[in-house]
């Protein structure tokens, strides 16, 4: 990797180096994870995702050994419990047990949001890399494409497709990500059209490296530093889309749990019990800062150049 | 000239997406229109030809592309059509809820801009600063409050808790009081929680923005010189500093013009607000196209508008800026 190395580089005062009395020389990708290790609070949020993320994963072991509820169990007797030794964090209006279902929620939260991101990257690189590439007409039609999905307010797209697909995890999935694409298009194809310039790309070509080797073996590590930190910074919003979408009923349907639709529910309990209200967005406010800390930790460690 | 030419290609670009988007908005919502007539298919005393009729009257026997055309050619009249809800002019119901939308997305805006600039500013200033700190941790996490659950949250304490502690309550619902309402006091009553909760998430954004645009502008050789020629810190911050750093300010309002209808959507369901994007959200859930396809018209073109206006502005306001 060329680009921020050299940055780095540059400040280095050359006497130092030449003395041989400084650090090692190390590529890119090191340097950048020294850098990422070296934050502790962008560490400490990666670990507090990389702990919902097991969770998520384990909410059977966890409904079955932990909570010892499912999240759709129905329990009359017990509606809108308090948090409390019976419902740790208490129970809805059918005596489903809510931190169960926040668990379960998650799976799906956090599920869609990597899918989501996944596909993103997949989609928007792939048309980045053949618009910059090859320029002339293919670029044209395909940036006018991304302009005017990136023109539809995102939102009514999203409430178009979700009545058009009933929503369940992975259309939802790729529904935000029909815009999520856009934005990583312009942005690979931007590092694209820099990239193409220098001479090891000519040097790769002259010695008869096809397209499509030069696209994958040495134009998409280039752009991948900024695809992390795309990739890094989407989730918390992406969380925040999919729970929105889940609130105004476009996306996961009940009875499955989600923390978007779990407020939907409580919306019509307010005088009953505010802690229906208050859990799930806390739970939704806590990962998303997690993975925005942990976005910006990444953005400062993998790109100095953009460091605010 | 070499404007005028810029704007000609704008101008034929913003034409090409215009019909980009009308015409996915239409695919999408065409795959739904084969059965639909408003509620009527749910009627049994209807015979099959009583519903070809209705269908033939709105339109939902022609093909795609004709239905299509016909459209654009209305639009391109002023005519939007009619709801298929209804039969109001699609015209109406904008320009019905369009005056709600703007109250309550321009107060959220000059809000948002008034506590914004001196908390950017201060941050800026005082760079490192416990202030500083303190007022990053709050922006960095009003980025992850989700809109609609402040709102709940809002709804919660200021309307449900005091109304059970009989103490006065905010309104949570609508713009203004069914009955004996309407007055000015009973409006910004209803306005209160709607507006914070939008131009929360305003500050958040543009008061990071405005810090390091700031920082950057202090780093320029002009504030040297300016302050090496003895000017006032005062004069060298507010004069030089802070006119500069609001330059990006304005790309990033011109850039929320689109929000006048599709950012404040979720606001406007939680707190009931009957504004253009609570009415896309409805029709679109009740597949009124005609309706659907009117509002993502209006708001595709604020969004061009919008950018283009960021574009010309920045230009005006920054000599340095050429259109090429």
């Amino acid at each position: 990797m060329i680009g921020p190395s050299r940055v780095a580089e540059l400040d280095m005062p050359s006497a130092g180096i030449e003395t041989g009395g400084s650090r090692p020389a190390q590529s890119y990708w090191n340097e950048s994870w020294e850098r990422l290790r070296a934050n502790r609070i962008g560490v400490g949020a990666g670990a507090l995702i990389l702990v919902f993320a097991a969770i998520a994963i384990m909410a059977p072991l966890v409904s079955a050994f932990i909570t010892h509820y499912q999240p759709q169990t129905i329990n009359l007797d017990q509606t809108f419990a308090k948090p409390g030794s019976v419902h740790w964090l208490g129970s809805d209006e059918l005596g489903r047990d809510t931190l169960t279902r926040l668990v379960w929620g998650a799976r799906v939260s956090l599920g869609v949001a990597f899918l989501t991101v996944a596909i993103s990257l997949t989609v928007g690189t792939s048309v980045g890399m053949l618009a910059g590439y090859y320029g002339g007409w293919i670029d044209d039609v395909l940036m006018r494409l991304v302009d005017t999905v990136l023109a539809i307010p995102a939102i009514f797209l999203f409430i178009l497709m979700s009545i058009l697909f009933r929503p369940n995890p992975f259309t939802l999935a790729v529904i935000v990500a029909s815009v999520g694409w856009g934005a990583v298009a312009r942005l690979v194809r931007g590092e694209v059209l820099s990239v193409k310039q220098r001479d090891f790309v000519l040097a790769t070509r002259s010695i008869g490296a096809r397209d499509t080797r030069l696209m994958a073996r040495h134009l998409l590590p280039n752009v991948l530093p900024v695809l992390i930190v795309a990739a890094s910074l989407g989730v918390g919003q992406i969380i925040l889309v999919e729970a929105a979408l889940d609130f105004l009923g476009l996306g996961i349907q009940p009875p499955t749990a989600s923390w978007g639709n779990m407020l939907t529910n409580a919306e019509s309990y307010f005088f009953r019990s505010g802690w229906l209200v208050a859990l799930p967005g806390v739970t939704i406010f806590t990962t998303v800062l997690a993975s925005n800390i942990f976005g910006n930790a990444v953005r400062d460690a993998f790109d100095p150049r953009l460091k605010s | 000239m070499i404007l005028a030419k810029y704007l000609a290609r704008r101008f034929f670009a913003s034409v090409i997406v215009v019909l980009g988007v009308t015409l996915i908005t239409l695919l999408l919502m065409d795959r739904t229109r084969g059965t639909y007539v408003p509620g009527i298919d749910l009627n049994p005393s209807l015979r099959p030809e009583d519903i070809a009729r209705l269908r033939a009257n709105l339109g939902l026997d022609r093909p795609f592309y004709i239905w299509y055309l016909t459209w654009i050619w209305g639009v391109l009249h002023g005519d939007f059509g009619r709801s298929m809800i209804d039969g109001s002019t699609v015209m109406s119901h904008i320009l019905d809820r369009l005056p709600n939308t703007i109250e309550l997305t321009a107060t959220a805006i000059l809000v948002g801009i008034l506590i914004s600039i001196p908390v950017g500013v201060v941050s800026a200033l005082r760079r490192g600063s416990k202030t500083d700190h303190t007022l990053t941790v709050v922006s960095v996490a009003g980025f992850a409050v989700p809109q609609f659950w402040l709102g709940l949250m809002l709804i919660l304490i200021f309307s449900v808790t005091l109304e059970q502690h009989g103490l006065p309550w905010l309104p949570s619902s609508g713009a203004y009081s069914a009955y004996n309402g309407g007055d000015l006091l009973d409006r910004l009553l209803h306005l209160i929680m709607p507006a914070t909760v939008l131009s929360f998430f305003y500050v958040s954004t543009w008061s990071r923005f405005i810090r390091s645009s700031m920082l950057e502008v202090l780093s320029q050789d002009y504030i040297r010189t300016a302050r090496a020629k003895g000017m006032s810190e005062r004069r060298v911050v507010y004069l030089h500093g802070l006119r500069n750093a609001l330059i990006p300010l304005i790309t990033l309002i011109g850039l929320e013009l689109p929000g006048l209808v599709s950012g404040g959507l979720v606001v406007e369901v939680v707190f009931g607000w009957p504004g253009i994007g609570k009415l896309a959200f409805e029709r679109a859930l009740q597949y009124d196209y005609t309706t659907v396809m009117g509002v993502t018209f209006f708001a595709t073109m604020l969004v061009i508008a919008g950018n283009l206006l960021a574009d010309l502005l920045y230009g005006v306001l920054d000599p340095r800026i050429r259109y090429g």
